[in-house]
């Protein structure tokens, strides 16, 4: 039993929610911990949706729900609320309203309610439905019409969309992205040059780009936006938290003015460890991992459990591959002001090439794409040397 | 515990390699080496490292 009967709220059943329960656990809280999730599943690796084909259901192979899950769900300690949402929250009284109507109170509270799927609201859609792919029902359909049908178009230039682009590749079909002016492959992450180089490499397999608004091709084959995200923080308007993207917290995810609500994931937005004074929010799943953890351990801590004062000591990076080509990105190139080649060709990626982002002359980023692997050894040296005290090494830059 | 790699859904994107270097590392090919047993202290890295692969490939195994 709880001491006191102490009970803690997570809201949101993704990576970030998941690994901020188990941190309070693993710090010897003891409370009942509940995870709220409005999706029917519980945690799941949602890179997975976009890397790799699946069979059709009912044939041999793995299916992509079982193939996904998460390890470690099965903690006597944990309470799973699926398919239950958060509509309201009041952080005075602390006290949830839940989509089912009942209420819930709580001790401690962690926001992990993630974005969602941003939509065009220009075009005029028709009957023909715009798909975005978030969760892993949307991911199932898509895989579903890829296998079925012989196109897809695509609206985008990030993560999501090339990958999809690659997926859809690999289910064999025709795959046409739809490009606005100044926005190719990755260009708001990686910058012009490389996008450039990276908008050859699709058309080189077989992408075609078109240029235009987010617009159902007229032939009602497949058309998936994946265009950005929203946060979804609307459930906790009305207590006066800074709400303007995200939800604001410090650099332990706590959530200012409230001792007991912390932040992690995708909708936290904290302190830019490699640019003082500005605040960063990043859709990154090991940022998910390590804010969830550090979220958990900060709640904990403020229990009176584990060790010390947690903080963060970590860069989010990530991997992706598309049409053959890795795309491994470390740090935050978005808050960098310059760039440098250390290594390779930047118009050929597939030969190798090896990017520092800078601000103010300082590493805030690292970008490594290669066909095969042959800088990673200097990759992962440059993400050592981010990796050491970034914080202080802007401050002192 | 022990760390186990699936070496068929492996595609050395390297990301265990920066969460535990010191069970995970890309040679110079960029092909995986790793090692199986682990400390205490670095169970918290191993774990990240887990969580970490997109293509979920690691696993940990009871040694009994």
């Amino acid at each position: 039993m709880a001491d006191g009967g102490r009970t803690i709220g997570v809201v949101g059943s993704g990576i970030a929610g998941l690994r901020a329960a188990k941190a309070l656990l693993t710090c010897g809280v003891d409370a009942e911990v509940v995870i709220f999730g409005d999706e029917a599943h519980r945690t799941y690796n949602r890179p997975g949706l976009t890397k790799r084909p699946y069979p059709p259901p009912g044939a041999p192979g793995t299916a992509m729900a079982e193939d996904l899950e998460v390890a470690g769900l099965d903690d006597d300690a944990l309470t799973w609320r699926l398919g239950t949402g958060v509509d309201t929250a009041d952080l005075r009284d602390k006290v949830l309203h839940l989509s089912t109507g009942e209420t819930f109170d709580y001790d401690g509270l962690v926001i992990a309610s993630g974005v969602r799927a941003r939509t065009s609201t220009g075009g005029s859609g028709g009957s023909h439905p715009r798909r975005t792919l978030r969760g892993l029902d949307d991911a199932q359909h898509i895989h579903d019409e890829l296998r079925a049908s012989g196109k897809v178009t695509i609206a985008g230039a990030g993560f999501v969309a090339c990958e999809l682009a690659s997926l859809a590749g690999k289910y064999g079909c025709e795959v046409v992205m739809l490009e606005s002016p100044r926005r190719g492959p990755f260009r708001g992450l990686l910058g012009k040059r490389i996008s450039i180089a990276l908008r050859r490499w699709f058309a080189r397999h077989g992408v075609t780009f078109l240029p235009g608004d987010p617009e159902p091709s007229p032939d009602r084959s497949l058309f998936v936006e994946a265009i950005g995200s929203v946060p979804n923080t609307e459930w906790l308007r009305g207590n006066g938290l800074d709400l303007s993207d995200g939800v604001r917290v410090d650099a332990r995810m706590r959530v200012p003015g409230h001792e007991d609500v912390f932040a992690a994931g995708d909708v936290a937005r904290y302190p830019d460890p490699w640019a003082a004074g500005r605040l960063t929010r990043i859709e990154l799943w090991k940022n998910a991992i390590d804010t969830g953890d550090l979220a958990g351990r900060s709640l904990a801590a403020s229990l009176g459990r584990g060790a010390g004062k947690p903080r963060l000591g970590y860069f989010p990076n990530t991997t992706s591959e598309v049409f053959g080509l890795r795309i491994q990105v470390a740090g935050n190139p978005k808050a960098s002001d310059a760039a440098e080649v250390v290594r390779g060709d930047p118009d050929h990626p597939d030969r190798g090439v090896l990017v520092r982002f800078l601000r103010g002359g300082v590493a805030v980023g690292v970008a490594y794409l290669d066909e095969g692997a042959r800088f990673n050894s200097t990759y992962i040296e440059l993400l050592r040397s981010l990796k050491a005290d970034p914080a202080g090494a802007v401050a002192a830059g | 515990m022990r760390i186990l790699v699936d070496r068929v859904r492996c595609q050395n994107h390297g990301q265990c390699a920066i969460s535990a270097p010191t069970n995970f590392e890309l040679d110079a090919d960029g092909e995986l080496r790793y090692r199986e047993s682990f400390d205490d202290e670095d169970a918290s890295d191993i774990e990240d490292a887990v969580d970490s692969c997109p293509v979920q490939a690691i696993t940990l195994d009871s040694d009994g």
